[in-house]
């Protein structure tokens, strides 16, 4: 039986992508539960936070998802931790300051538009954690990306956002129910308050990830931003 | 309206990018066709092909123009005709560009200053320089001086100050299209400029531009946006000052009478057209004027030595009778070019060399000594971002006021050479 602490769920179309962390021994290490069939699911009832029983067998997954494993059995959850206590293992668990050991291999830029990428047979995991000198969420064309500095100084623009909070946050504040000009209230509150709650917060912290092989080449995503948005900042705009 | 001719570039320009992103085997899709949905592309190609249009097109906020609406050729080409439509008509006449240019005022959205973290009493750094006590507060005026504390630098203050005004005016780093900025303490690469770039997170089109003047950088940097913002080459200016003395004038390196002047600082400013501003109230850029008098060029010189040292030549006194001399002959122009009383004035945004200049300068302008802010009294003089700091505390002393409050602002500056610049701010 593994306990997993759950760290991350991403949205990939229409389904869920689930990492979180497993100890061994004295080492905490990213850990991506997949089905037998499939490497997303698509009912995942479960939250960040959440520490979760669960089989997990060893699977040889194309490189670099080394964090997969194979979910042999149902989940059941056996309690829950608060998100700084999460980031405080997260920042335990894989961590990199710099752009070349984010995966440990070097980054590419896509010389025909934007996105960054990695070449699947270089790069040495599929997860890893950083810090930010500062980070700015967007709204290209129905899209969120992210830009941000590394504490390196090395900057990463365009990032899709697939953290789940965050998207169904913007989702939640652009539905149609909340009236009008919703758009630019929205990105008047990602150009102003939304940069003073995050890079205040004690525990901002933030996951990058690599999307599986497509046409050969792995892209950068932000998989996780800490602090989760909060329901009540919906009032704030 | 397009023209025929700018609807052939845009659709050059769209094939072109759209081959590139998804190859050149893809036929052209219909204008309606939906490229996500119907997989054409997914939506990271779809973001990668808009930020490669906005690049090639110039039209910087494409991906903003696109949200909520189908990921077709056809809105592309809806959103480059509505970005047409807001730019100034461009013209090859002359004088229509004149009229142009005197159509579209820089704006001043938002504006910010920070200074050091650490307040330093001006006896601390008398003894520090080996001076008298009491030395800078009597022959100078300066109480205290702000200086940069650990971690801090011409970076940190320069974007702290420029964040804010961000904030302040709710604009994005990415609305930015050109950052200008000003130090005369920062001389490493990357340039400051550029290093704001990174650190504001600025699109990657947006421009870095450093500019020099010491601390007549400002107005330099004034100048140079309006020009980009009135040519109609932008619509969104961040311009920098940042300065950071404490880290080059120590004491042994330079004398205490010349070393013991300085603090630290920073200020931002956002220009922007009227076209895109919001701000009620908000002051636009007028005029600017420069010059070099040259026969003051002895009276200050700062040059690396040879050893690495730093070899300063100040003839304080010298520099004092040309500093009011210059500052007065600079306010008496701003008042002849615009019209404006200096009696009438919301006040003067000054380089404040020390603060005992001010009060002479006050006193031969026949004008209060209220119409001139704080800043070298309390922080020390600020390079660049002294005449920063002090329009920063006029347009928020303004924006505090009643609507009739907003009087103009005079500015006025001097740098080594000596340098000099002046203009003004009227309230739109």
């Amino acid at each position: 039986m593994t306990k997993l602490l759950i760290t991350e769920i991403t949205r990939m179309g229409p389904a869920f992508c689930v990492i979180g962390l497993q100890r061994e021994g004295k080492k905490i290490r990213s850990v991506r539960p997949v089905s037998a069939t499939a490497n997303s699911w698509l009912h995942f009832p479960f939250h960040r936070g959440d520490v979760l029983h669960c089989e997990l067998a060893p699977f040889s997954g194309a490189k670099p998802h080394i964090e997969d494993r194979v979910s042999t059995s149902g989940f059941q959850k056996e309690s829950a931790v608060s998100e700084p206590e999460i980031v405080a293992y997260l920042r335990k668990a894989e961590i990199a300051d710099s752009l070349s050991g984010l995966f440990d291999c070097s980054l590419h830029e896509n010389k025909n538009g934007s996105g960054l990428f990695a070449m699947p047979l270089q790069a040495k995991r599929s997860v890893c954690g950083t810090q930010t000198r500062n980070l700015r969420l967007e709204l290209c064309a129905n899209e969120l990306r992210a830009t941000l500095a590394l504490s390196s100084g090395e900057v990463l623009r365009d990032l899709p956002v697939v953290d789940r909070d965050w998207r169904n946050f913007i989702e939640a504040a652009l539905s149609e129910g909340r009236g009008a000009n919703r758009v630019a209230r929205l990105e008047r509150f990602l150009n102003s308050q939304f940069h003073y709650k995050i890079l205040s917060c004690p525990h901002h912290f933030i996951r990058l990830g690599l999307t599986r092989p497509y046409h050969d080449l792995c892209w950068l995503m932000l998989d996780t931003l800490f602090p989760l948005p909060k329901h009540e900042w919906l009032e704030e705009f | 309206m397009a023209s025929s001719t700018e609807d052939d570039r845009w659709r050059r320009l769209v094939e072109e990018c759209f081959r590139r992103e998804a190859g050149s085997q893809v036929s052209i899709p219909d204008p309606m066709q939906d490229l996500i949905e119907s997989g054409v592309l997914d939506s990271m190609g779809w973001v990668s092909l808009l930020r490669a249009l906005e690049s090639a097109s110039g039209v910087s906020d494409l991906g903003a123009l696109l949200t909520q609406r189908a990921a077709s050729f056809g809105s592309i080409f809806q959103a480059f005709q509505e970005a047409q439509a807001d730019k100034p008509a461009s013209t090859s006449d002359f004088s229509q560009m004149r009229q142009t240019f005197t159509r579209i005022p820089a704006i001043i959205a938002s504006s910010s200053a920070a200074v050091g973290s650490r307040t330093i009493p001006s006896e601390d750094v008398d003894w520090a320089f080996g001076m008298q006590p009491g030395k800078l507060r009597l022959r100078a005026g300066i109480e205290s001086l702000a200086y940069a504390a650990e971690g801090e630098n011409e970076l940190t203050l320069g974007a702290r100050a420029a964040q804010e005004s961000l904030h302040a005016a709710a604009c994005g780093a990415q609305e930015l299209d050109w950052i200008i900025a000003t130090s005369e303490t920062h001389h490493g690469y990357p340039s400051l400029a550029s290093q704001l770039h990174s650190q504001l997170l600025a699109r990657e089109t947006c421009g870095a531009l450093d500019v020099g003047g010491a601390c007549l950088g400002l107005l330099n940097g004034f100048s140079v946006a309006q020009a980009l913002l009135s040519g109609g080459q932008a619509r969104t200016i961040m311009v920098v000052t940042s300065d950071v003395h404490s880290h080059i004038f120590k004491p042994g390196s330079v004398a205490g009478e010349l070393g013991g002047l300085f603090g630290d600082g920073a200020s931002a400013f956002l220009l922007r057209t009227v076209r895109t501003t919001a701000t009620r109230h908000a002051y636009a850029l007028g005029q600017f004027f420069f010059g070099c008098a040259g026969q003051y060029a002895g009276a200050i010189r700062v040059a690396p030595g040879q050893d690495g040292s730093l070899e300063a030549h100040f003839d304080g006194e010298a520099l004092s009778r040309a500093a009011i001399t210059r500052l007065e002959k600079v306010v008496r122009e701003a008042e002849l070019r615009s019209g404006i009383a200096r009696s009438s004035l919301q006040g003067l945004a000054t380089h404040q060399p020390n603060p005992r200049l001010i009060k002479l300068l006050a006193k031969q302008l026949g004008l209060p000594q209220s119409k001139f802010p704080i800043v070298a009294q309390t922080c020390g003089n600020l390079g660049s971002s002294t005449c920063g700091a002090a329009l920063d505390a006029l347009l928020h002393s303004a924006q505090s006021a009643q609507a009739e409050g907003h009087r103009p602002i005079f500015m006025a500056s001097l740098g080594p050479g000596l340098l000099f610049g002046g203009g003004w701010l009227v309230s739109t």
